[in-house]
């Protein structure tokens, strides 16, 4: 009994980890999947976002969650900024490899984190919220439960909302004009030119999107995390992982994908080892990287045709 | 055409080292990670060390010299600090070297220091290998690693008594060594050891490794942690209400305010070792603490007042040596025997230690959102709360 | 005039310790003819072959690893780690060139950068080979002056050069080319795409790896942290590659000189504080933008803007 509720609870735990991995994908998958580069400031720009929660709830008490709505356009400006003014001249120029945008990107996150550093210390800083620690137990619900179960009250909120954007951004994707214009580009810029789509607009939106997305996770992050000017390198491993693992561009792949990853580190956290953790995420990404090249994508899209 | 432009970038070092050596009388460089992850350390060290160099100044100086400090950034990476020394030694000729913050970086500058013969104060780097290498011009200020956790285990042979330990610990050098040395302890003073897990820094979800604990049922979980690991640990602990007589940190990310800070009432009665508090009653610590609570609004960790100590010996051993050369230096090191704001200092060698600064260290519990000084009995500032209650009747 | 370059260049090399330099100076020297050599082995793999690796930090790892495990478990010098290396970093690469040569582009890029994390993650957990987190230390190195060292290393770099010299100069060179501007055209011609990226893998690999093995025995301490990073190994490759001159001879050692002092000197200017990242950071932005070729494939483009029609070097 003790083994099924550590099982439980891991497996609990996984997914609401995996829903919060989907979210910082999310951003990701739309950037990597329409414009095709390796964006090395992901994390950086959740950061950022994370500053502007932090002093909104410092300075003026707004509640984290109430600051997407503040950080998210903040961040979706940025992004087309990014795009506009730096991405898109150097994808123009002639060189011999394209991975030059990379080191742009290396170069971005080194800035953004040099500033964070410079205007605001390396200070560790967090949002204490009112109902941080609130927390709902099997128990309380089922008295005589013969197992224990809890979710954390923040963890369940941003996985609904990791849910929420996911559908919105689906939604958004499938249904709308500048949705579908989005989709084509990312099958075929060429094409997508022909068929009239200012494909430079469309890329600065998505990348503006994606940045916008990977704002609204750095609010839903932060109070159940902490911050520092530091803290994006390794959350961008993750995203790669995650946009790997989902299929490039796929919205629904990402949290499938996200989740996957969530369940698979917390068992191996378990069972294995934490310490072993890291290791089960990228072989995870390798194994898709070679037995899966479409991600979970490819599968569902398989499904879908019947075969 | 290259050559050229080499040439002249080396002319613009050397020009730059000596306009460095005129500026002022005594120029120390202390190389300090002040970017990336360890930068928040870096950063209590150096505005401690800027306090210490203030009052000396105001006291007339180092023999009369103007003390100016100087930090470079080494990032936390060894090839760096590295570079950062071979310049202090050979192009400024600093008499001492003083600073870095990580072991890893420690070790590398102990390295060169001892092949250049130049004295080093290590101030806060735990490793044990640091002092154990029979180097010569080496010494540390701080505690090494193996007796962090003595104040600790002081307070659970005597009060809490336990049959069993889980040990959680982060994988870096400090977490890894700290961890097997209470498992050393533990085993020797025949309390079973039923997990020693690690986990890779800056995790998101201790769950899975928490719930695992829980079904072991451990007296007492000891975790070495940086930071903010500590906090969330501490808050996830309290989601999952995993139950145990004891929760106990091993120094680093622990004893700093921001803990507290980020896992409120979740860090109530958790124990953690230390090797300083602002309450302990070494001359000058009061001071130094309320000093840098003014200017900063917090109060410093022990890796501050390690600091602000180090520069005190320095220049203490600065005016005792007969010559500022390295051999006159290391001798007046040596013969070291002061109090400073961080404990007494002597460098002695013991145990397998050369030249290493034996301070007691002491246990703090979490009392009401106040880090207080508990163990050892004769330094407590408050009575230490045990039995702690379990989380349920906790309101 | 231009052939003699490398004789001029390998001339200065060898009399600079004359100089009598300061041991600083020498360390940076060293360090940047590490980067060059670590530069040239990741420009035959990326600049000439086209398969843009994120993970030259297993490699240089895995060659720290092999002189520092000689050391701590072997008993013996870890100078026999340099030519040890060239063994187990040929074999660790051939492994890794099975999972990451079937991909490519992008994809390539992040299954070497996922290589990279998985060594050092699980170097950190096997701490009854590597001692895990705690590092290996030499407890004393062979030389406390630099010049041996800078010897060994001028050796190794120019080792590469000519290595590299007379591979891109040969038939596999023309194979990495076509390889690198249309896989499958090359592979329509019936060159056999998988064997000629396996061996611009593993001599890439390899060289790396001495490199790492140079690196231990020089700095006298490894941990996984250091010797796997991504971004203080894996990355600043790429950027010392980049900014010099993909696919060029000569960018490697240019981009070394650029990184090493530029990040040196904004780095020592104390009043920048942490502002040296960012500096650094946008200068990193302006090469890329105005100079997508680096410094040397776009040296023409540099002179136009200076209007010095010829240069005499």
């Amino acid at each position: 009994m003790v083994q099924l509720e550590v099982l439980l609870q891991t497996i609990v735990s996984g997914l609401l980890l995996g829903g919060l991995y989907a979210l910082i994908g999310l951003g990701m998958t739309l950037i990597m999947g329409v414009m095709k580069i390796i964006n090395l400031a992901h994390g950086e720009l959740m950061m950022v976002a994370m500053y502007i929660a932090y002093w909104m709830f410092t300075l003026m008490g707004v509640d984290p969650y109430v600051a997407v709505f503040i950080a998210s356009p903040v961040l979706f400006v940025i992004g087309i900024l990014i795009q506009k003014y730096l991405v898109t001249p150097v994808i123009k120029v002639e060189s011999i490899l394209p991975e030059n945008q990379v080191i742009l990107t290396v170069g971005i996150g080194m800035v953004l984190v040099s500033l964070a550093t410079v205007f605001f210390k390396s200070d560790y800083r967090s949002t204490p919220v009112d109902y941080a620690s609130t927390t709902w137990y099997l128990s309380d619900f089922w008295a005589n439960s013969p197992i224990e179960l809890s979710v954390s009250l923040l963890w369940a909120v941003s996985f609904f909302f990791a849910v929420a954007i996911t559908l919105a951004l689906w939604f958004f994707l499938s249904r709308t004009d500048m949705g579908k214009q989005i989709r084509a580009t990312s099958q075929d810029s060429d094409a997508a030119i022909l068929m009239g789509i200012n494909v430079n607009r469309v890329r600065a939106l998505s990348f503006g999107l994606g940045a916008a997305i990977v704002g609204a996770a750095g609010c839903l992050f932060i109070p159940l995390y902490y911050l520092y000017p530091a803290l994006g390198g390794q959350f961008t491993l993750i995203a790669f992982v995650i946009t790997i693992l989902g299929g490039l561009g796929s919205i629904i792949g990402a949290i499938v994908g996200g989740l996957i990853l969530g369940v698979f580190e917390s068992l191996t956290s378990t069972y294995v080892g934490m310490g072993w953790a890291p290791v089960g995420r990228f072989v995870i990404f390798v194994a898709a990287l070679v037995f899966l090249p479409g991600g979970i994508a490819s599968i569902l899209k398989r499904k879908r045709l019947g075969k | 055409m290259k050559k050229a432009i080499t040439s002249a970038l080396f002319s613009m070092f050397f020009a730059f080292g000596a306009v460095l050596a005129h500026a002022a009388d005594l120029n120390l460089t202390i190389p300090l990670p002040l970017t990336g992850k360890q930068a928040k350390f870096g950063e209590i060290q150096k505005r401690s060390y800027e306090i210490a160099a203030a009052e000396i100044n105001a006291a007339g100086g180092v023999k009369g010299n103007k003390l100016v400090l100087k930090f470079e950034d080494s990032g936390a990476k060894p090839d760096i600090a590295r570079g950062i020394v071979e310049k202090l030694i050979d192009v400024q000729k600093q008499p001492i070297i003083i600073g870095e913050y990580t072991s890893a970086c420690a070790k590398a500058v102990a390295a060169v220091s001892e092949e250049r013969k130049t004295p080093y104060l290590v101030v806060v780097s735990g490793n044990d290998d640091i002092t154990q290498a029979n180097y010569k011009y080496v010494f540390r200020l701080n505690s090494p690693n193996a007796y962090y956790a003595d104040g600790v285990l002081g307070f659970m042979k005597e009060v809490v008594k336990p049959k069993t330990i889980a040990i959680l610990y982060e994988s870096s050098d400090f977490g890894s060594s700290g961890a097997e040395e209470m498992a050393k302890h533990a085993e020797a003073s025949g309390i079973k050891v039923l997990l020693k897990e690690k986990y890779e820094s800056g995790a998101v979800d201790f769950k899975p490794i928490l719930s695992k604990v829980k079904s072991l049922r451990p007296d007492v979980l000891y975790m070495v942690s940086y930071v903010m690991d500590a906090s969330l640990l501490m808050r996830q602990i309290k989601e999952l209400r995993l139950d145990a007589n004891l929760f106990a940190g091993g120094a680093a990310g622990f004893a700093i305010p921001e803990f507290i800070d980020n896992a409120k009432d979740a860090s109530d009665y958790v124990v953690t070792s230390t090797l300083w508090s602002p309450q302990v009653k070494y001359a000058g610590a009061k001071q130094y603490a309320e000093k840098y609570k003014k200017q900063f609004g917090d109060y410093p960790s022990y890796h501050g007042a390690a600091a602000y100590a180090a520069l005190f010996v320095a220049k203490d051993a600065l005016e005792r040596a007969k010559t500022w050369s390295p051999e006159d230096i290391r001798a007046a090191m040596k013969a070291t025997k002061m109090q400073t704001a961080f404990g007494p200092v002597q460098f002695v060698d013991k145990n397998g230690y050369q030249n290493q600064n034996f301070i007691p260290t002491l246990a703090l519990q979490v009392i009401k959102g106040q880090h207080e000084t508990i163990w050892p009995k004769s330094m407590a500032s408050a009575k230490f709360l045990y039995p702690m209650p379990k989380w349920r009747e906790r309101k | 005039m231009k052939k003699y370059y490398p004789f001029i260049t390998l001339a200065v090399l060898l009399v600079l310790p004359l100089v009598g330099f300061s041991t600083y100076v020498m360390h940076i020297l060293i360090l940047l003819l590490m980067w060059a050599t670590i530069g040239m082995s990741w420009n035959l793999l990326s600049g000439y072959c086209g398969q843009v690796s994120f993970g030259h930090a297993a490699f240089f790892g895995i060659g720290a690893y092999t002189a520092g495990i000689l050391y701590s478990k072997g008993a013996i010098s870890s100078w026999y780690g340099l030519p040890l290396s060239v063994l187990v970093v040929g074999v660790f690469a051939f492994l890794i060139g099975l999972i990451v040569l079937r991909l490519r582009g992008p994809f390539f890029a992040l299954a070497t950068l996922a290589s990279g994390e998985v060594f050092r993650v699980a170097s950190e957990n096997m701490a009854w080979l590597t001692n895990g987190t705690q590092g290996i230390m030499l407890q004393k190195r062979l030389w406390v002056s630099k010049e041996p060292y800078y010897y060994i290393i001028l050796a190794i770099a120019v080792g590469t050069f000519i290595l590299m010299r007379y591979l891109v100069g040969s038939k596999l060179g023309y194979f990495f080319v076509a390889i690198r501007e249309d896989q499958d055209a090359a592979e329509s011609m019936g060159i056999n795409t998988t064997l000629y990226k396996t061996i611009a893998l593993v001599v890439s690999g390899i060289v790396t790896g001495i490199a790492g093995a140079f690196y231990m025995n020089y700095m006298g301490y490894i941990d996984p942290h250091i010797v796997f990073a991504l971004h203080d190994i894996s990355i600043i490759t790429i950027m010392i590659v980049m900014v010099g001159g993909v696919a060029t001879q000569w960018g490697p050692f240019v981009g070394a000189v650029i990184m090493v002092l530029l990040q040196e000197m904004v780095r020592s200017v104390e009043s920048l504080g942490a502002l040296h990242m960012a500096i650094f950071g946008l200068l990193l932005i302006f090469i890329i933008i105005f100079l997508p070729n680096g410094i040397v494939g776009d040296l023409s483009k540099i002179k136009r803007f200076f209007g010095i029609g010829r240069v005499k070097a």
